[in-house]
Protein backbone atom coordinates (compact mmCIF):
# COMPACT_ATOMS: atom_id res chain seq x y z
CA UNK A 1 0.00 0.00 0.00
CA UNK A 2 1.10 3.56 -0.53
CA UNK A 3 3.35 5.33 2.19
CA UNK A 4 2.49 8.91 3.30
CA UNK A 5 -1.40 8.05 4.11
CA UNK A 6 -2.01 9.45 7.66
CA UNK A 7 -2.14 5.91 9.67
CA UNK A 8 -4.71 5.78 12.06
CA UNK A 9 -4.65 3.54 15.04
CA UNK A 10 -8.06 1.96 16.28
CA UNK A 11 -6.22 -1.89 17.26
CA UNK A 12 -7.86 -0.93 20.42
CA UNK A 13 -11.31 0.10 19.74
CA UNK A 14 -14.60 -1.81 19.40
CA UNK A 15 -17.72 -0.97 16.77
CA UNK A 16 -18.95 1.39 16.97
CA UNK A 17 -16.04 3.65 17.93
CA UNK A 18 -13.82 1.97 15.01
CA UNK A 19 -16.00 3.85 12.48
CA UNK A 20 -16.81 7.20 14.37
CA UNK A 21 -13.21 6.91 14.64
CA UNK A 22 -12.52 6.44 10.96
CA UNK A 23 -15.15 9.08 9.36
CA UNK A 24 -13.65 11.72 11.86
CA UNK A 25 -10.21 10.99 10.53
CA UNK A 26 -11.59 11.38 7.18
CA UNK A 27 -13.20 14.20 7.70
CA UNK A 28 -9.95 16.06 8.85
CA UNK A 29 -8.23 15.49 5.29
CA UNK A 30 -9.03 16.71 2.57
CA UNK A 31 -11.01 15.21 -0.90
CA UNK A 32 -8.69 13.07 -2.27
CA UNK A 33 -6.42 12.09 0.41
CA UNK A 34 -5.89 9.05 1.76
CA UNK A 35 -5.94 7.26 5.38
CA UNK A 36 -4.84 3.88 6.71
CA UNK A 37 -6.82 3.00 9.74
CA UNK A 38 -5.47 -0.28 11.78
CA UNK A 39 -8.11 -2.28 13.44
CA UNK A 40 -8.06 -5.54 15.17
CA UNK A 41 -9.61 -8.82 13.94
CA UNK A 42 -13.46 -8.39 14.67
CA UNK A 43 -16.48 -6.92 13.10
CA UNK A 44 -14.71 -3.86 12.14
CA UNK A 45 -12.44 -5.02 9.85
CA UNK A 46 -16.01 -6.01 7.59
CA UNK A 47 -17.76 -2.91 9.01
CA UNK A 48 -15.77 -0.34 8.38
CA UNK A 49 -14.71 -0.52 4.83
CA UNK A 50 -18.54 -1.09 4.06
CA UNK A 51 -19.55 1.97 5.68
CA UNK A 52 -16.33 3.68 4.01
CA UNK A 53 -18.13 2.42 0.63
CA UNK A 54 -21.29 3.65 1.51
CA UNK A 55 -20.18 6.88 2.38
CA UNK A 56 -19.05 7.70 -0.83
CA UNK A 57 -15.35 7.02 -0.17
CA UNK A 58 -12.58 4.69 -2.22
CA UNK A 59 -12.07 1.55 0.10
CA UNK A 60 -8.31 0.88 -1.88
CA UNK A 61 -7.19 -2.47 0.45
CA UNK A 62 -7.85 -4.44 3.13
CA UNK A 63 -4.65 -6.64 4.19
CA UNK A 64 -3.60 -8.41 7.38
CA UNK A 65 -0.53 -5.93 9.12
CA UNK A 66 2.65 -7.30 8.82
CA UNK A 67 3.19 -5.19 12.66
CA UNK A 68 0.71 -7.04 14.06
CA UNK A 69 -0.79 -10.68 13.06
CA UNK A 70 -3.89 -9.86 15.00
CA UNK A 71 -4.09 -6.70 13.43
CA UNK A 72 -5.20 -5.32 9.52
CA UNK A 73 -4.68 -2.38 7.72
CA UNK A 74 -7.43 -0.45 5.89
CA UNK A 75 -6.68 1.90 2.83
CA UNK A 76 -9.13 4.52 2.72
CA UNK A 77 -9.10 7.73 0.06
CA UNK A 78 -11.60 10.41 0.64
CA UNK A 79 -14.72 11.25 -1.63
CA UNK A 80 -16.47 13.89 -2.27
CA UNK A 81 -18.55 15.22 0.90
CA UNK A 82 -22.21 13.88 1.89
CA UNK A 83 -25.16 15.94 1.06
CA UNK A 84 -25.89 18.57 3.97
CA UNK A 85 -21.91 18.50 4.62
CA UNK A 86 -20.49 21.54 4.34
CA UNK A 87 -17.59 21.26 1.98
CA UNK B 1 -61.14 12.49 27.07
CA UNK B 2 -60.67 9.79 29.27
CA UNK B 3 -58.51 7.44 28.49
CA UNK B 4 -58.33 5.59 32.44
CA UNK B 5 -59.55 2.98 31.08
CA UNK B 6 -57.51 2.04 28.19
CA UNK B 7 -54.53 0.12 27.87
CA UNK B 8 -51.40 0.30 25.81
CA UNK B 9 -48.55 -1.64 24.87
CA UNK B 10 -45.22 -0.40 24.37
CA UNK B 11 -42.23 -2.01 22.68
CA UNK B 12 -39.00 -0.71 23.73
CA UNK B 13 -37.98 2.01 26.00
CA UNK B 14 -35.83 4.07 23.57
CA UNK B 15 -35.32 6.72 20.99
CA UNK B 16 -39.20 5.63 19.99
CA UNK B 17 -40.99 3.82 22.28
CA UNK B 18 -39.31 6.55 25.13
CA UNK B 19 -41.02 9.84 23.93
CA UNK B 20 -44.20 7.98 23.06
CA UNK B 21 -44.42 6.82 26.89
CA UNK B 22 -44.10 10.01 28.00
CA UNK B 23 -46.70 11.40 25.56
CA UNK B 24 -49.03 8.25 26.49
CA UNK B 25 -48.35 8.90 30.43
CA UNK B 26 -49.12 12.75 30.04
CA UNK B 27 -52.21 11.88 27.93
CA UNK B 28 -53.76 9.79 31.03
CA UNK B 29 -54.00 6.02 29.72
CA UNK B 30 -55.28 3.82 32.36
CA UNK B 31 -52.18 1.14 31.90
CA UNK B 32 -48.95 1.15 29.91
CA UNK B 33 -47.23 -1.84 29.46
CA UNK B 34 -43.28 -1.70 28.72
CA UNK B 35 -41.47 -4.51 27.97
CA UNK B 36 -37.49 -3.65 27.23
CA UNK B 37 -34.94 -6.27 27.66
CA UNK B 38 -31.78 -3.65 27.43
CA UNK B 39 -29.11 -2.27 29.22
CA UNK B 40 -28.92 2.01 29.37
CA UNK B 41 -25.63 2.37 27.15
CA UNK B 42 -23.46 5.95 27.08
CA UNK B 43 -24.05 6.11 23.09
CA UNK B 44 -28.17 5.92 24.05
CA UNK B 45 -28.52 9.10 25.53
CA UNK B 46 -28.55 11.00 22.99
CA UNK B 47 -32.02 10.23 21.97
CA UNK B 48 -33.44 8.59 24.78
CA UNK B 49 -35.29 10.70 26.66
CA UNK B 50 -36.14 8.45 30.12
CA UNK B 51 -32.94 7.87 30.89
CA UNK B 52 -29.96 10.05 32.25
CA UNK B 53 -26.20 9.88 32.63
CA UNK B 54 -27.12 8.43 36.35
CA UNK B 55 -28.80 5.38 35.08
CA UNK B 56 -25.87 4.00 32.83
CA UNK B 57 -25.51 0.38 33.19
CA UNK B 58 -28.95 -0.01 34.92
CA UNK B 59 -31.50 -2.29 33.11
CA UNK B 60 -33.48 -0.16 30.91
CA UNK B 61 -37.34 -1.63 31.69
CA UNK B 62 -36.52 0.02 35.42
CA UNK B 63 -35.04 2.71 35.03
CA UNK B 64 -37.80 3.57 32.18
CA UNK B 65 -40.35 2.88 34.96
CA UNK B 66 -38.46 4.81 37.66
CA UNK B 67 -38.56 7.99 35.03
CA UNK B 68 -42.38 7.79 34.49
CA UNK B 69 -43.21 7.42 37.93
CA UNK B 70 -41.37 10.40 39.18
CA UNK B 71 -43.17 12.12 36.59
CA UNK B 72 -46.08 10.82 36.33
CA UNK B 73 -47.03 8.79 40.05
CA UNK B 74 -50.85 8.46 38.81
CA UNK B 75 -49.75 6.10 35.45
CA UNK B 76 -50.27 2.38 35.93
CA UNK B 77 -46.88 0.64 34.70
CA UNK B 78 -46.85 -2.72 33.95
CA UNK B 79 -42.81 -3.57 33.45
CA UNK B 80 -41.93 -6.60 31.41
CA UNK B 81 -37.91 -6.89 31.49
CA UNK B 82 -38.33 -9.24 28.71
CA UNK B 83 -37.33 -9.45 24.76
CA UNK B 84 -40.26 -9.17 22.89
CA UNK B 85 -40.84 -12.44 20.82
CA UNK B 86 -42.55 -15.21 19.12
CA UNK B 87 -43.33 -16.66 22.65
CA UNK B 88 -45.24 -13.54 24.26
CA UNK B 89 -45.84 -11.14 21.06
CA UNK B 90 -49.44 -12.21 20.69
CA UNK B 91 -50.67 -12.90 24.33
CA UNK B 92 -49.03 -8.78 25.27
CA UNK B 93 -51.19 -7.21 22.11
CA UNK B 94 -54.27 -9.43 23.15
CA UNK B 95 -54.14 -7.81 26.90
CA UNK B 96 -53.59 -4.01 24.80
CA UNK B 97 -55.73 -1.74 23.48
CA UNK B 98 -53.23 -0.21 20.73
CA UNK B 99 -49.59 -1.21 20.47
CA UNK B 100 -46.99 0.73 19.99
CA UNK B 101 -43.92 -0.39 18.31
CA UNK B 102 -41.12 1.62 19.58
CA UNK B 103 -38.53 -1.60 18.42
CA UNK B 104 -35.22 -0.41 16.93
CA UNK B 105 -34.82 -3.44 14.17
CA UNK B 106 -36.99 -5.39 11.83
CA UNK B 107 -37.37 -8.43 12.86
CA UNK B 108 -39.30 -7.19 15.94
CA UNK B 109 -41.29 -3.95 13.95
CA UNK B 110 -41.99 -7.58 11.45
CA UNK B 111 -43.20 -9.47 14.76
CA UNK B 112 -44.96 -6.72 16.19
CA UNK B 113 -47.06 -5.94 13.01
CA UNK B 114 -48.22 -9.86 12.73
CA UNK B 115 -48.70 -10.17 16.21
CA UNK B 116 -51.25 -7.05 16.53
CA UNK B 117 -52.76 -8.51 13.91
CA UNK B 118 -53.62 -11.56 14.71
CA UNK B 119 -54.77 -9.47 18.07
CA UNK B 120 -57.18 -7.90 16.02
CA UNK B 121 -55.59 -4.80 17.81
CA UNK B 122 -54.50 -1.56 16.06
CA UNK B 123 -50.71 -1.00 15.81
CA UNK B 124 -48.68 2.32 15.54
CA UNK B 125 -45.57 1.86 13.73
CA UNK B 126 -42.48 4.18 14.04
CA UNK B 127 -38.85 3.87 12.54
CA UNK B 128 -36.09 6.93 12.26
CA UNK B 129 -32.87 6.21 10.50
CA UNK B 130 -29.89 9.29 10.51
CA UNK B 131 -32.43 12.09 9.91
CA UNK B 132 -35.76 10.44 8.31
CA UNK B 133 -38.58 9.35 10.30
CA UNK B 134 -41.33 7.34 9.19
CA UNK B 135 -44.53 6.41 11.18
CA UNK B 136 -47.44 3.92 9.54
CA UNK B 137 -51.02 2.81 12.27
CA UNK B 138 -51.84 -0.57 10.76
CA UNK B 139 -55.54 -0.79 11.99
CA UNK B 140 -57.21 -4.64 11.62
CA UNK B 141 -60.09 -4.05 9.23
CA UNK B 142 -59.18 -0.48 8.86
CA UNK B 143 -57.81 1.44 5.92
CA UNK B 144 -55.13 0.31 3.81
CA UNK B 145 -52.02 -2.52 3.96
CA UNK B 146 -49.69 -2.92 6.92
CA UNK B 147 -46.21 -3.55 7.04
CA UNK B 148 -45.83 -6.53 4.98
CA UNK B 149 -48.22 -5.18 2.65
CA UNK B 150 -45.56 -2.32 2.15
CA UNK B 151 -42.42 -4.80 2.59
CA UNK B 152 -42.93 -8.32 1.86
CA UNK B 153 -40.23 -9.45 4.02
CA UNK B 154 -37.05 -7.67 6.00
CA UNK B 155 -34.82 -6.56 3.78
CA UNK B 156 -31.59 -8.53 3.25
CA UNK B 157 -29.00 -7.72 5.83
CA UNK B 158 -26.24 -5.44 4.73
CA UNK B 159 -28.55 -3.29 2.05
CA UNK B 160 -29.40 -1.38 5.11
CA UNK B 161 -26.74 0.08 7.11
CA UNK B 162 -26.18 -1.96 10.57
CA UNK B 163 -26.13 0.43 14.03
CA UNK B 164 -22.80 0.51 14.16
CA UNK B 165 -22.77 2.57 10.53
CA UNK B 166 -25.96 4.67 11.02
CA UNK B 167 -26.30 7.73 12.69
CA UNK B 168 -29.31 9.12 14.55
CA UNK B 169 -30.21 12.74 15.56
CA UNK B 170 -31.81 12.35 19.38
CA UNK B 171 -34.64 15.29 17.98
CA UNK B 172 -35.75 13.41 15.02
CA UNK B 173 -36.08 10.12 16.91
CA UNK B 174 -38.12 12.20 19.47
CA UNK B 175 -40.44 13.67 17.09
CA UNK B 176 -41.25 10.67 15.51
CA UNK B 177 -41.56 8.85 19.03
CA UNK B 178 -43.99 11.79 20.40
CA UNK B 179 -46.29 11.19 17.07
CA UNK B 180 -46.64 7.94 17.39
CA UNK B 181 -48.08 8.71 21.18
CA UNK B 182 -50.24 11.06 19.79
CA UNK B 183 -51.21 8.96 16.72
CA UNK B 184 -51.91 6.24 19.63
CA UNK B 185 -53.72 8.80 21.54
CA UNK B 186 -55.80 9.16 18.71
CA UNK B 187 -56.32 5.72 18.33
CA UNK B 188 -57.54 4.97 21.62
CA UNK B 189 -59.87 8.04 21.57
CA UNK B 190 -62.06 6.06 18.91
CA UNK B 191 -60.59 8.66 16.10
CA UNK B 192 -59.36 7.59 13.07
CA UNK B 193 -55.31 7.58 12.58
CA UNK B 194 -53.51 10.20 11.07
CA UNK B 195 -51.04 7.48 9.91
CA UNK B 196 -53.73 4.90 9.29
CA UNK B 197 -52.66 2.77 5.55
CA UNK B 198 -50.42 6.03 4.91
CA UNK B 199 -46.78 5.98 5.38
CA UNK B 200 -45.80 9.13 6.88
CA UNK B 201 -42.33 10.25 6.18
CA UNK B 202 -40.27 13.15 7.06
CA UNK B 203 -36.50 14.57 6.45
CA UNK B 204 -35.17 16.77 8.89
CA UNK B 205 -33.21 18.71 6.58
CA UNK B 206 -35.00 19.14 3.36
CA UNK B 207 -38.22 19.40 6.37
CA UNK B 208 -39.93 17.44 3.54
CA UNK B 209 -42.71 15.52 4.49
CA UNK B 210 -44.66 13.05 2.29
CA UNK B 211 -48.11 10.69 3.46
CA UNK B 212 -47.99 7.60 1.03
CA UNK B 213 -50.90 5.34 0.62
CA UNK B 214 -50.14 2.04 2.04
CA UNK B 215 -52.77 -0.58 -0.18
CA UNK B 216 -53.51 -3.77 1.19
CA UNK B 217 -51.71 -6.54 -0.62
CA UNK B 218 -53.68 -9.21 -2.02
CA UNK B 219 -53.32 -12.31 0.01
CA UNK B 220 -51.63 -10.64 2.69
CA UNK B 221 -51.40 -13.13 5.47
CA UNK B 222 -50.31 -10.56 7.87
CA UNK B 223 -53.74 -8.94 7.28
CA UNK B 224 -55.81 -11.99 7.48
CA UNK B 225 -54.53 -12.75 10.91
CA UNK B 226 -53.00 -15.69 9.76
CA UNK B 227 -48.79 -14.93 9.31
CA UNK B 228 -47.30 -17.29 11.39
CA UNK B 229 -45.42 -15.82 14.55
CA UNK B 230 -41.63 -15.92 14.11
CA UNK B 231 -38.73 -13.85 15.04
CA UNK B 232 -35.67 -14.09 14.30
CA UNK B 233 -32.96 -12.67 17.28
CA UNK B 234 -32.98 -9.42 16.80
CA UNK B 235 -29.71 -7.02 16.59
CA UNK B 236 -29.64 -4.01 18.89
CA UNK B 237 -29.33 -1.06 16.06
CA UNK B 238 -32.19 1.01 14.57
CA UNK B 239 -33.37 1.33 11.27
CA UNK B 240 -36.23 2.74 9.26
CA UNK B 241 -38.13 0.35 7.35
CA UNK B 242 -37.21 2.38 4.11
CA UNK B 243 -35.11 0.75 1.28
CA UNK B 244 -32.46 2.32 -0.52
CA UNK B 245 -34.57 4.12 -3.05
CA UNK B 246 -37.79 3.55 -1.96
CA UNK B 247 -40.72 5.89 -0.81
CA UNK B 248 -38.84 7.63 1.43
CA UNK C 1 -6.01 25.67 11.06
CA UNK C 2 -3.31 25.87 13.68
CA UNK C 3 -6.01 27.03 16.61
CA UNK C 4 -9.45 25.62 17.29
CA UNK C 5 -11.61 23.42 19.45
CA UNK C 6 -9.73 20.27 21.11
CA UNK C 7 -10.48 17.11 19.11
CA UNK C 8 -12.97 15.01 21.06
CA UNK C 9 -12.00 12.56 23.36
CA UNK C 10 -12.99 9.08 23.28
CA UNK C 11 -15.34 9.56 25.80
CA UNK C 12 -17.52 12.50 23.92
CA UNK C 13 -17.17 10.31 21.20
CA UNK C 14 -18.78 7.43 22.67
CA UNK C 15 -21.63 9.49 24.02
CA UNK C 16 -22.27 11.34 20.56
CA UNK C 17 -21.22 8.36 18.47
CA UNK C 18 -24.93 8.04 17.26
CA UNK C 19 -25.65 11.68 16.03
CA UNK C 20 -21.27 11.73 14.66
CA UNK C 21 -22.29 9.21 12.47
CA UNK C 22 -25.53 11.12 10.49
CA UNK C 23 -24.25 12.54 7.11
CA UNK C 24 -23.19 16.24 7.75
CA UNK C 25 -22.81 15.86 11.69
CA UNK C 26 -19.03 15.30 12.20
CA UNK C 27 -16.59 16.27 14.16
CA UNK C 28 -16.67 20.17 13.99
CA UNK C 29 -20.77 20.28 14.34
CA UNK C 30 -20.56 18.37 17.32
CA UNK C 31 -17.97 21.00 18.70
CA UNK C 32 -19.89 23.96 17.49
CA UNK C 33 -22.72 22.57 19.61
CA UNK C 34 -20.15 22.17 22.36
CA UNK C 35 -19.70 25.46 22.05
CA UNK C 36 -22.94 26.64 22.37
CA UNK C 37 -25.07 28.84 24.67
CA UNK C 38 -28.90 28.54 24.66
CA UNK C 39 -30.93 31.07 26.02
CA UNK C 40 -34.34 29.14 26.77
CA UNK C 41 -37.00 31.79 27.01
CA UNK C 42 -40.04 29.77 28.63
CA UNK C 43 -39.58 26.18 30.18
CA UNK C 44 -43.43 25.31 30.74
CA UNK C 45 -44.42 21.38 29.66
CA UNK C 46 -44.68 22.29 26.22
CA UNK C 47 -40.77 23.56 26.07
CA UNK C 48 -39.19 20.49 28.01
CA UNK C 49 -38.87 17.87 25.45
CA UNK C 50 -37.17 20.54 23.61
CA UNK C 51 -34.63 20.98 26.53
CA UNK C 52 -34.28 17.38 27.32
CA UNK C 53 -33.33 17.13 23.35
CA UNK C 54 -30.86 19.57 23.33
CA UNK C 55 -29.00 18.91 26.56
CA UNK C 56 -28.48 15.48 24.96
CA UNK C 57 -27.02 16.49 21.75
CA UNK C 58 -24.80 18.08 23.43
CA UNK C 59 -25.18 21.75 24.15
CA UNK C 60 -22.32 23.69 25.99
CA UNK C 61 -24.21 25.98 28.32
CA UNK C 62 -28.06 26.26 28.54
CA UNK C 63 -29.73 29.03 30.78
CA UNK C 64 -33.50 29.29 31.45
CA UNK C 65 -34.97 31.94 31.32
CA UNK C 66 -38.34 31.57 32.98
CA UNK C 67 -39.79 34.22 36.17
CA UNK C 68 -42.77 31.27 36.73
CA UNK C 69 -43.01 28.93 38.92
CA UNK C 70 -43.85 25.31 38.11
CA UNK C 71 -48.28 25.09 37.76
CA UNK C 72 -49.72 21.59 38.10
CA UNK C 73 -50.10 22.12 34.07
CA UNK C 74 -46.28 21.87 33.76
CA UNK C 75 -46.48 18.33 35.48
CA UNK C 76 -47.88 16.84 31.98
CA UNK C 77 -44.00 17.55 30.71
CA UNK C 78 -40.75 15.78 30.75
CA UNK C 79 -38.73 17.96 33.64
CA UNK C 80 -41.21 18.36 36.47
CA UNK C 81 -42.42 16.04 39.02
CA UNK C 82 -45.40 16.99 41.49
CA UNK C 83 -43.38 17.50 44.37
CA UNK C 84 -41.57 19.96 41.67
CA UNK C 85 -45.20 22.64 41.37
CA UNK C 86 -44.99 25.73 43.43
CA UNK C 87 -40.74 26.48 42.83
CA UNK C 88 -38.93 28.08 40.57
CA UNK C 89 -39.46 27.03 37.03
CA UNK C 90 -35.61 28.15 36.43
CA UNK C 91 -34.32 26.21 39.03
CA UNK C 92 -36.12 23.08 39.01
CA UNK C 93 -35.73 22.83 34.81
CA UNK C 94 -31.49 23.52 35.65
CA UNK C 95 -31.71 20.88 38.50
CA UNK C 96 -33.88 18.42 36.16
CA UNK C 97 -31.42 18.96 33.36
CA UNK C 98 -28.31 19.02 34.62
CA UNK C 99 -28.90 14.96 36.05
CA UNK C 100 -29.48 14.12 32.54
CA UNK C 101 -25.81 15.16 31.31
CA UNK C 102 -22.61 15.92 32.81
CA UNK C 103 -21.43 17.79 29.73
CA UNK C 104 -23.84 20.80 30.01
CA UNK C 105 -23.85 23.65 32.14
CA UNK C 106 -27.54 24.62 32.90
CA UNK C 107 -28.75 27.77 34.85
CA UNK C 108 -31.04 30.11 35.09
CA UNK C 109 -30.42 32.99 32.81
CA UNK C 110 -28.05 35.33 34.26
CA UNK C 111 -28.90 38.90 33.74
CA UNK C 112 -26.75 40.84 30.92
CA UNK C 113 -25.85 37.17 30.06
CA UNK C 114 -25.22 36.66 26.02
CA UNK C 115 -26.26 33.35 24.31
CA UNK C 116 -25.44 32.36 21.04
CA UNK C 117 -28.54 30.78 20.11
CA UNK C 118 -32.12 31.42 21.45
CA UNK C 119 -35.32 29.18 22.00
CA UNK C 120 -38.39 31.05 22.03
CA UNK C 121 -41.14 28.94 23.65
CA UNK C 122 -42.76 32.09 25.44
CA UNK C 123 -46.26 32.70 27.05
CA UNK C 124 -47.46 35.14 25.09
CA UNK C 125 -47.31 36.59 21.64
CA UNK C 126 -45.64 39.87 23.10
CA UNK C 127 -43.02 38.23 25.09
CA UNK C 128 -41.95 35.89 21.51
CA UNK C 129 -41.84 38.92 19.65
CA UNK C 130 -39.81 40.73 22.14
CA UNK C 131 -37.14 37.48 22.81
CA UNK C 132 -37.13 36.75 19.13
CA UNK C 133 -36.52 41.00 17.93
CA UNK C 134 -33.48 40.34 20.68
CA UNK C 135 -31.93 37.19 19.26
CA UNK C 136 -32.21 38.74 15.60
CA UNK C 137 -30.52 42.27 16.53
CA UNK C 138 -27.52 39.63 17.96
CA UNK C 139 -27.26 37.64 14.60
CA UNK C 140 -28.09 35.06 16.46
CA UNK C 141 -29.62 31.65 15.43
CA UNK C 142 -33.17 31.37 17.10
CA UNK C 143 -36.19 29.16 16.76
CA UNK C 144 -39.69 30.23 18.34
CA UNK C 145 -42.41 27.36 19.34
CA UNK C 146 -46.21 28.54 19.17
CA UNK C 147 -48.03 25.18 20.37
CA UNK C 148 -51.64 24.81 19.24
CA UNK C 149 -53.80 21.91 20.57
CA UNK C 150 -51.46 18.92 19.81
CA UNK C 151 -49.62 20.83 17.28
CA UNK C 152 -48.88 24.22 16.10
CA UNK C 153 -46.43 26.36 14.41
CA UNK C 154 -42.04 26.54 14.61
CA UNK C 155 -40.19 29.29 13.12
CA UNK C 156 -36.87 28.65 12.08
CA UNK C 157 -35.06 32.31 11.88
CA UNK C 158 -30.80 31.97 11.11
CA UNK C 159 -29.02 34.94 11.41
CA UNK C 160 -30.18 37.48 8.33
CA UNK C 161 -33.20 35.09 7.40
CA UNK C 162 -36.77 36.88 7.88
CA UNK C 163 -37.67 37.27 10.98
CA UNK C 164 -40.19 35.77 13.20
CA UNK C 165 -42.54 38.97 13.16
CA UNK C 166 -42.60 38.28 9.59
CA UNK C 167 -43.68 34.54 9.96
CA UNK C 168 -45.58 34.31 12.66
CA UNK C 169 -49.60 33.28 13.34
CA UNK C 170 -51.68 35.88 13.50
CA UNK C 171 -54.02 35.24 16.20
CA UNK C 172 -53.93 33.01 19.60
CA UNK C 173 -53.61 28.91 19.68
CA UNK C 174 -55.29 26.95 21.44
CA UNK C 175 -53.43 25.28 24.55
CA UNK C 176 -51.44 22.85 24.24
CA UNK C 177 -52.99 19.19 25.51
CA UNK C 178 -51.28 17.12 27.82
CA UNK C 179 -48.44 15.09 25.85
CA UNK C 180 -47.68 17.54 22.90
CA UNK C 181 -43.95 16.95 21.84
CA UNK C 182 -43.53 16.72 19.02
CA UNK C 183 -43.43 20.71 17.86
CA UNK C 184 -40.61 20.48 20.88
CA UNK C 185 -38.79 17.93 19.54
CA UNK C 186 -39.10 19.44 15.52
CA UNK C 187 -37.73 23.10 17.74
CA UNK C 188 -34.59 20.66 19.00
CA UNK C 189 -34.12 19.88 16.18
CA UNK C 190 -34.33 23.07 14.10
CA UNK C 191 -31.59 24.64 16.68
CA UNK C 192 -29.43 21.72 16.38
CA UNK C 193 -29.22 22.23 12.76
CA UNK C 194 -28.73 26.01 12.61
CA UNK C 195 -25.74 25.61 15.41
CA UNK C 196 -24.49 22.37 13.96
CA UNK C 197 -24.66 22.95 10.48
CA UNK C 198 -24.95 26.94 10.02
CA UNK C 199 -25.81 28.40 6.35
CA UNK C 200 -27.10 24.57 5.32
CA UNK C 201 -30.36 24.89 6.17
CA UNK C 202 -32.68 28.22 5.44
CA UNK C 203 -35.54 29.86 7.28
CA UNK C 204 -38.54 28.10 7.42
CA UNK C 205 -41.87 27.88 9.17
CA UNK C 206 -43.48 24.49 9.87
CA UNK C 207 -46.94 23.99 10.80
CA UNK C 208 -47.47 20.77 12.67
CA UNK C 209 -51.19 19.73 12.45
CA UNK C 210 -52.56 16.33 12.74
CA UNK C 211 -49.49 14.58 12.91
CA UNK C 212 -48.34 15.92 9.63
CA UNK C 213 -45.59 18.87 9.43
CA UNK C 214 -45.83 20.94 6.68
CA UNK C 215 -42.80 23.33 5.91
CA UNK C 216 -42.35 26.27 3.96
CA UNK C 217 -39.05 29.30 3.44
CA UNK C 218 -39.92 32.35 5.12
CA UNK C 219 -40.31 34.63 3.77
CA UNK C 220 -39.65 38.72 4.42
CA UNK C 221 -42.86 41.12 4.83
CA UNK C 222 -42.64 44.65 3.12
CA UNK C 223 -41.11 47.25 5.14
CA UNK C 224 -39.89 44.72 7.97
CA UNK C 225 -37.28 46.23 10.42
CA UNK C 226 -35.65 42.83 9.71
CA UNK C 227 -34.80 43.33 5.77
CA UNK C 228 -33.50 46.82 6.31
CA UNK C 229 -29.70 47.32 5.72
CA UNK C 230 -28.41 44.75 8.19
CA UNK C 231 -25.24 44.25 9.97
CA UNK C 232 -23.89 41.26 8.77
CA UNK C 233 -24.30 37.93 10.88
CA UNK C 234 -20.97 36.93 12.69
CA UNK C 235 -18.61 35.51 10.77
CA UNK C 236 -20.87 36.38 7.36
CA UNK C 237 -19.66 38.85 4.41
CA UNK C 238 -21.32 41.83 4.80
CA UNK C 239 -24.49 42.91 2.41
Amino acid sequence: MSAGAAVVDLRRYACPLTWVKTRIALERVGEGDRIEVWLAAGEAVESVPRSAAHDGHRVLGVEPLREDPAGFRVLIEKGAPAPGELA
Amino acid sequence: MDLSGKSVLVVGAGGLGGPALLVLAAGGVGRITIVEDDVVETSNLNRQPLFAETDLGLRKAAAAAARLRELFPAAALDVRDARFDAGNAVELARAADVVVDGSDNFSTKFLANDAALRARVPLVHGGVLRTTAQLLSVVPAGLGGCLRCLFEAPPPAGEIPSCAEAGILGPVAGFAGSLMGAEALRLLAGERGAYEGRLYTFEARSARSRLVLVRKRQGCLACAGTQPIEGAAPEACERTTSRPGSAA
Amino acid sequence: MSRGPAPLDDARLARWARQLLVPGFGEAAQQRVAAVTVRAVGADAVASPALVYLVQAGVGRLWIDDPETVSPADAGGWLYPPAAVGTPRADAASAALARLSSYVEVAPYPMGGVPSATLVAAPSAAQALHAAEAARRAGIPHVVLEADADGGALVSVPPGAPCYACARSTGAGRPAVPGAAALAALAAQELLLLVASPGTVPGRRFDLVRGVATARPTARLAGCACGAAREPAPGAPPG
